[in-house]
């Protein structure tokens, strides 16, 4: 359903983050991209969603060419992305923050987001609260289950654990996995957080200055640590 | 939000609906041209508070609804038959469509954000009132003269309304009206998404969104409703001039609004016919000075009342349709 062909990319002319990125997504895949700061993982995100100046190579969703869409087109033609840092709107309620994700989607404008409340209760308890008074783990969830009501083919998510407690990663990541089997969500997670990724992931690819250097099972990494020293340890 | 902005807001209205109980003509007159005045601030208020645009040259738009009117009205415009409808359509339609074009070209691409967007606004402002008085047809920097008032009516039945009361309740139907349907933009699903786009653009084209178009369409919203006053100003002065097209009244309404508070509608209108008619009052007492007055109150708002002066009290709550949906879980 996705395939990343010799992506280059980056910040400034003449000086590519990506440097010949190669990846494939298929359908039900759920995959996490891991690799040390610095060696392009959420570059690689912004790469997909349109954002970077800078983009040569060829990035096929869906048997469409969206590497030089811009990020709205991206969104609309299927791809739902959650940022590193969340991103939630803080002055809007929980309710107003979903209707952001479901309103400029045609097909699902009109739909009911209950269904995200049955992944995520805490978020039906809270629906009049500004997100932005929510802890972080709560705000994760809002920006995971805003992306879910668009029903998007590809969820991206870029460091979902990052400030947030270990206890509440372990439920996000529970949550994430349940919406993976019974949502058949295709996933691609950009983390560092191993546990996360043991929980969620079925395969894991390490990225190492800008390209793709190898991918294993989730597995194997529980099997042998030491390949986890190769590509994350500093 | 204040507990009784609902009945704040309706016991306003009514206020505005009963006063020609309790005024004389003269009066009357006056208040119709705090509420156009309103109107314009109502036209701010929604793309700056709303969608986070702040306009410096919203006069532009006020001054082309205005020359549109007269214009019309006075059968200056070939091919255009001169009635007060024709006029009010061309005073609507004319500021719509410049100010949607302006956002297209403005928003669209990179696009134009924050500060730049303001002198832009600002420079087409100056260069309207510019062009304006050097433009000897529509009077120059006289401007135009003898704008017939409004008439109603059909064939052999017409009537001018001359009179004060009558003008009162067509501006009071206007400023209701346009109070109404911008309440209502404002708590749709295009309101929300403008919200957005406000706190954060990038944030809304990660959604989806094609921002540069619902800015843009903002814009026109706000340029109609701008243009709309500016025609009403004309008819009731009967006189239009360069002036209203620039500078002086780009910041005077956005004063009104920033005093007033731009998120809530109702609040930058009171602010606008708060502002006016103080002014009235203080600029015979004070004489220049009521500028440094009007300008420490602006500091004083924009430093210590960001949101106004006024906001805190007449935010309304929450669209039904968000406070109640899921109340069966509550």
């Amino acid at each position: 359903m996705l395939q990343v062909r010799d992506l280059q990319a980056g910040y400034i002319r003449g000086a590519p983050v990506l440097r010949g990125l190669d990846l494939d997504l298929v359908r039900g895949d759920c995959i996490a991209l891991m690799g040390r700061n610095g060696m392009g993982k959420t570059t690689f995100v912004k790469a997909l969603m349109g954002v970077l100046p800078q983009i040569s190579g060829s990035i096929r969703f869906l048997d469409q060419e969206i590497a030089a869409l811009p990020p709205y087109r991206i969104s609309n033609a299927g791809i739902a992305y959650v940022p590193q840092g969340r991103e939630i709107f803080p002055d809007f309620t929980v309710e107003q923050n979903l209707a952001m994700g479901r309103i400029g989607k045609r097909k699902q404008r009109n739909e009911p987001v209950d269904f995200v409340y049955d992944y995520f209760p805490v978020l039906a308890e809270r629906r009049k609260q500004l997100g932005g008074t929510m802890s972080g783990g709560q705000q994760q969830q809002l920006a995971i289950a805003r992306a879910l009501v668009g029903r998007p083919d590809l969820l991206l998510l870029d460091e979902p654990s990052e400030g947030i407690q270990p206890s509440i990663v372990q439920e996000i990541a529970a949550i994430l996995r349940r919406i993976v089997e019974q949502e058949k969500m295709t996933v691609l997670v950009v983390e560092q957080n191993l546990d996360l990724v043991r929980r969620l992931a079925d395969h894991v690819r390490f990225i190492e200055n800008g390209r793709i250097q190898s991918g294993v099972a989730v597995e194997e990494i529980n099997r042998n640590p030491a390949m986890i020293g190769r590509y994350l340890s500093v | 939000m204040s507990g009784y902005s609902r009945q704040l807001t309706v016991l306003f209205w009514a206020a505005l609906i009963a006063s020609p109980l309790f005024l004389d003509g003269w009066n009357l007159g006056l208040l119709s041209q705090l509420m156009i005045y309103g109107i314009f601030a109502l036209s701010l208020a929604f793309i700056w508070g709303q969608g986070g645009l702040l306009c410096f040259g919203q006069s532009l738009f006020f001054g082309l609804g205005a020359y549109a009117m007269a214009l019309t009205t006075k059968d200056m415009i070939p091919g255009i038959p001169a009635t007060t409808l024709t006029g009010l359509g061309l005073a609507v339609i004319l500021p719509a469509v410049v100010a949607g074009l302006l956002g297209l070209a403005l928003f669209k691409g990179r696009g134009l954000y924050g500060a730049y967007f303001g002198i832009v606004t600002l420079s087409a402002a100056v260069i309207a009132e510019r062009l304006a008085i050097n433009w000897s047809y529509i009077g120059g920097f006289n401007g135009l003269l003898d704008i017939p008032p409004l008439r109603v009516g059909w064939g052999s039945w017409q009537t001018e309304l001359y009179d004060p009361l009558p003008f009162f309740f067509v501006v009071l139907v206007a400023a209701l009206g346009i109070y109404l349907l911008l309440l209502r933009l404002e708590r749709s699903a295009f309101g929300t998404v403008l919200r957005g786009i406000r706190d954060n653009e990038t944030r809304a084209t990660f959604l989806g969104f094609e921002t540069a178009e619902y800015k843009a369409a903002a814009f026109a919203v706000s340029g109609a409703i701008a243009g709309l006053a500016g025609a009403l100003f004309a008819v009731q002065f009967a006189f239009v001039s360069p002036a209203i097209l620039g500078f002086a009244l780009a910041t005077e309404v956005l004063i009104w609004v920033a005093i007033g508070g731009k998120t809530v509608l109702l609040a930058a209108f009171i602010g606008a016919v708060a502002v006016k008619s103080v002014e009235n009052v203080l600029s015979d007492t004070l004489g220049q000075y009521w500028l440094l007055v009007l300008g420490l109150l602006f500091v004083v708002a924009v430093v210590l009342m960001p949101r106004g002066l006024l906001a805190p009290f007449l935010q309304l709550p929450l669209p039904r349709a968000l406070r109640l949906s899921g109340s069966k879980e509550e």
